[in-house]
């Protein structure tokens, strides 16, 4: 992939392009909106698909890929927009979530998203991949949480959807649609989100999780009609509550937030579950950046009524594959981290995968020859085809990345 | 001219004689819908009373090429449910809630279930249905995921959007697709989440899976009373800007507050006051009263002379009802009334609330303000004579002006009634011809031959190798 020669001289790009096609070929890294657009325009006319590397984090999120060229988005960065009376804030999407919770912990507030990755990741991809960490049950996902997006759309044009408002419904929703879409509708070049203040006081208790399904669905039942109002409740496998320092059992923990009065009487309520005890707030963060870095991820969805049986069988694939299982009480969605020995998850785990867990499953991350035997694409139907013909028709967003053989 | 050839019989041989309506005295009701100053008339309305008989009915209609306007209960704000000469589909008939399921605190509905039918079906295991429209008396599902639609409570629990987890769709060529899912996350794009909000313009849902809430264990409604619009717009931006996130949010100006008083909605609202805000706050029992005691600071800081709180339910429906009827209150005021929307960042508040009394001022109108101003989003409306072509022409002129002014405050011209007919000529105040176009396509991709409420939402010229409204198929 190669830029116009007059970008390539310009200072938003960082190294001159090559006119070759291989993968090889220098990344580019525009600076602003303009240049993504001339960067997108060139590969239409080159017919060179592109693959949107963000920040270099989670690389191997996703099905292979395949471009001609790597567009990095490491310099499209700063807040473009906060007033912090209005509980939004607006910024390019390269920047880091790390930035962003700088800003607004001066404020008091806080984008309460929290996706699974270290704060080194952008919001940009956070808002692509529409990922949804542990607060996500109560605190929503990157869908409810994202207001406006600007974007470079495969076909070249700049697209906005939604604002700056926290309310909207001027349009069709161009924001719903790109938010989670992998970047392969188009790239985002500005997001726009509501923010929350941060609570008042927060406390994490963790409680023993039983292993058989009876006490473990009454455990899950208590929980949810309890009279808590938490941030999350996950629970977590014996292997990562080692990780986590919480013990060598598998534990539910929960996140309680409120007033002074709200988090006692909370605190109260869950202690008469059994015996709890007090976890650092800081684990919330260790187990969104726990992950391995050569690992399989996968994330089983189900019902409210089947979540203990999913989960029960979501913790024995993570044991027989030497990994560690987590899941969410109020999503009802558990995932599995199967770290990889000589790049890829052992045997007896992959048995599994193959045949026995039929719930709803979404890979995250999986060894690229496996994806096609586990993971066949999910967006091959004929809408899905077309809203992609018709904001990318040249495929040359992220291609193949949700899998889809055809447009 | 008359109907299509054998349209009308053969809808008539799916819906029986009595379900489909083509004189035009039978059709002098679905000309308008809860937004004055249209008229449109549809060439014959058809009503379905099952699923069964809908499918037949759009897939007649794609076998004859036929356009239709999707319609709930009418009383969408934006012109959106109009048929302008095309066919009419009705869904008020399609009444009936098909599951309630308490343990995954979801519900499968038809488009036709009342909002608040639905809420009252929920009590008995605790839950409710969150999206409550002022309109929730009428206004059905299927219309409030057609125009993604709020309300108070959407301050704290969401919009429509974030309460709908799949559903059944037939396109307008007939084929039925499920979009999102209720027993669990689905991969791939978010079909679902561009369909609702799509004001009839991408299909008809069959079926809506909603998500039902718990109740709150505690409820605390607060009564504040101003001498003064910008203080109350003040203490609005203090109690966001705290991190407190009430349940509801809700301002009424001077007017508003005299128009209820004295109707028979009468709410016990001060009558000098120049603005009142309702104001409600709950969770938890714990806790509760310690916030109730900050947003009672936090008004009492920026000049509220009262603040009460609702002694039991019965002074907390009151106040409510006060609020949700106010637009029926100022039917009294004048013949018509326009109940506009749009949305500004909450810190502008005070500044463009000054900038539309000024607007009012200027074009001789009246301005009632009653909105929900925790998220920002304002309803100014406007009583007018309808017959006073005068006095129709300065509404006009100072609509356009308020939309201005939101938009040039950061905000948008839409927070929940939709685009329809009345907001299209204000589209490219806010979106670009590029989005404009993007958002064709995405309708195309759902209705290529245009045949789904036609003409709304996106203006026709920033749709490319747009063929013109394709109602020559059928006249012909």
């Amino acid at each position: 992939m190669t830029v116009p020669a007059s970008a390539a001289s310009s200072p938003a790009v960082s190294q001159k392009a090559s006119p070759s096609t291989a993968p090889s070929s220098p990344p580019l890294r525009p600076g602003s909106t303009a240049d993504v657009r001339e960067i997108v325009g060139d590969a239409i006319a080159r017919k060179a698909p592109v693959r949107i590397v963000g920040r270099g984090t989670w690389l191997d999120a996703g099905r292979p890929v395949e471009a001609a060229g790597e567009l990095w988005l490491d310099r499209l960065t700063g807040i473009v927009d906060y007033t912090p009376g209005d509980l939004t804030l607006t910024a390019r999407a390269g920047t880091t979530l790390a930035e962003i919770a700088r800003a607004t912990a001066e404020h008091g507030q806080w984008l309460a998203l929290e996706p699974w990755g270290s704060d080194d990741g952008s919001l940009g991809a956070t808002a692509a991949t529409a990922t949804a960490g542990p607060m996500s049950g109560t605190l929503g996902t990157p869908r409810d949480v994202v207001i406006g997006i600007e974007a470079v759309v495969g076909s070249g044009e700049l697209v906005r959807g939604g604002g700056r408002v926290v309310k909207n419904v001027a349009g069709f929703d161009l924001t719903r649609l790109m938010v989670g879409a992998w970047g392969t509708l188009g790239i985002l070049t500005e997001v726009s989100v509501r923010l929350r203040g941060l609570p008042e006081r927060e406390v994490t208790l963790a409680l023993p999780l039983p292993n058989a399904l009876a006490p473990l669905a009454e455990l899950v039942t208590r929980l949810r009609s309890a009279p808590i109002a938490p941030l999350g409740i996950e629970m977590v496998s014996a292997r990562l509550a080692a990780r986590l320092g919480v013990g060598q059992q598998a534990v539910v923990i929960a996140r309680l937030a409120g007033n002074a009065d709200a988090v006692s009487a909370q605190r109260a309520a869950l202690g008469t579950f059994g015996e709890m005890s007090d976890v650092p707030d800081s684990v919330w963060t260790a187990i969104r950046t726990a992950e391995p870095a050569e690992a399989t991820v996968v994330r089983f969805s189900s019902t409210v009524a089947r979540f203990p049986e999913v989960w029960l069988a979501a913790d024995r694939l993570a044991a027989t594959g030497d990994g560690y299982a987590h899941a969410s009480v109020l999503r009802s969605s558990a995932r599995v981290v199967l770290p990889h020995n000589e790049g890829a998850p052992p045997d007896a785990a992959l048995q599994l995968l193959r045949g026995t867990i039929r719930d709803t499953r979404i890979f995250e991350r999986l060894p690229a020859a496996l994806w096609p035997v586990l993971a066949p694409s999910r967006a091959t139907d004929r809408l899905s085809g077309g809203v992609r013909a018709a904001f990318d028709p040249h495929r040359l967003l992220n291609r193949g990345i949700l899998g889809e053989t055809h447009a | 001219m008359t109907h299509a050839p054998g349209l009308a019989e053969r809808l008539a041989e799916v819906v029986g004689p009595r379900g489909v309506l083509q004189r035009p005295g039978e059709l002098v009701v679905y000309r308008s819908d809860g937004l004055p100053g249209y008229s449109k008339q549809p060439r014959l309305a058809v009503f379905p009373r099952t699923r069964d008989e809908l499918v037949a009915v759009v897939r007649l209609l794609a076998e004859h090429s036929v356009p239709f306007v999707p319609r709930g209960a009418g009383t969408g704000l934006s012109g959106g449910a109009l048929a302008d000469d095309v066919v009419l589909v009705g869904l008020n008939r399609l009444t009936r809630i098909l599951s309630i399921d308490p343990v995954e605190r979801v519900a499968v509905v038809e488009p036709g279930v009342v909002n608040v039918a639905l809420t009252r079906a929920a009590t008995p295991y605790g839950l409710h249905y969150a999206p409550d429209p002022s309109s929730q008396a009428a206004c059905t599902i299927g219309g409030n995921v057609a125009e993604n639609a709020g309300g108070p409570h959407c301050l704290k629990y969401g919009v429509t959007l974030n309460h709908v987890r799949a559903v059944t769709a037939i396109l307008p060529d007939g084929e039925i697709v499920r979009l999102g899912s209720s027993e669990g996350e689905v991969e791939g794009y978010d079909l679902l989440g561009a369909f609702i909000g799509s004001e009839g313009c991408f299909g008809i849902a069959l079926d809506v899976t909603v998500r039902l809430s718990p109740n709150p264990q505690a409820i605390r409604t607060l009564l504040a009373d101003f001498t003064s619009v910008d203080a109350a717009a003040r203490a609005t931006s203090e109690i966001i800007a705290s991190g407190i996130v009430p349940a509801a949010l809700e301002m009424m100006d001077g007017a508003t507050i005299r128009a209820v008083e004295a109707s028979i909605y009468a709410a016990g609202y001060p009558v000098d006051a120049e603005a009142i805000l309702l104001i409600e706050l709950d969770g938890l029992e714990a806790g509760l009263e310690a916030d109730v005691a900050r947003v009672e600071g936090m008004c009492s800081a920026a000049g509220a002379r009262m603040v009460r709180v609702a002694r039991d339910d019965a002074e907390r429906a009151r106040l409510w009802q006060g609020r949700k009827k106010a637009f029926g209150a100022m039917g009294r005021i004048s013949s018509h009334l326009v109940v506009q929307d749009a949305v500004i960042p909450r810190t502008r508040l005070p500044d463009v609330l000054a900038v539309i009394r000024e607007i009012a001022e200027r074009q001789r109108i009246t301005v009632c303000n009653v909105f929900h101003a925790g998220d920002g989003n304002l309803h100014p409306n406007i009583g007018y004579d309808a017959n006073d072509p005068d006095e129709q022409a300065r509404v006009h002129a100072a609509m356009r002006e308020i939309m201005a002014t939101c938009v040039a405050a950061g905000g948008t011209i839409t927070g929940e009634h939709g685009i329809g007919l009345d907001k299209l000529d204000y589209m490219n105040l806010i979106f670009s011809e590029e989005s404009l176009a993007a958002m064709c396509r995405l309708r195309e991709v759902f209705d290529p031959a245009r045949r789904a409420n036609p003409g709304k939402v996106v203006p026709v010229h920033s749709c490319r190798e747009w063929h013109g409204a394709p109602r020559a198929a059928w006249t012909a």
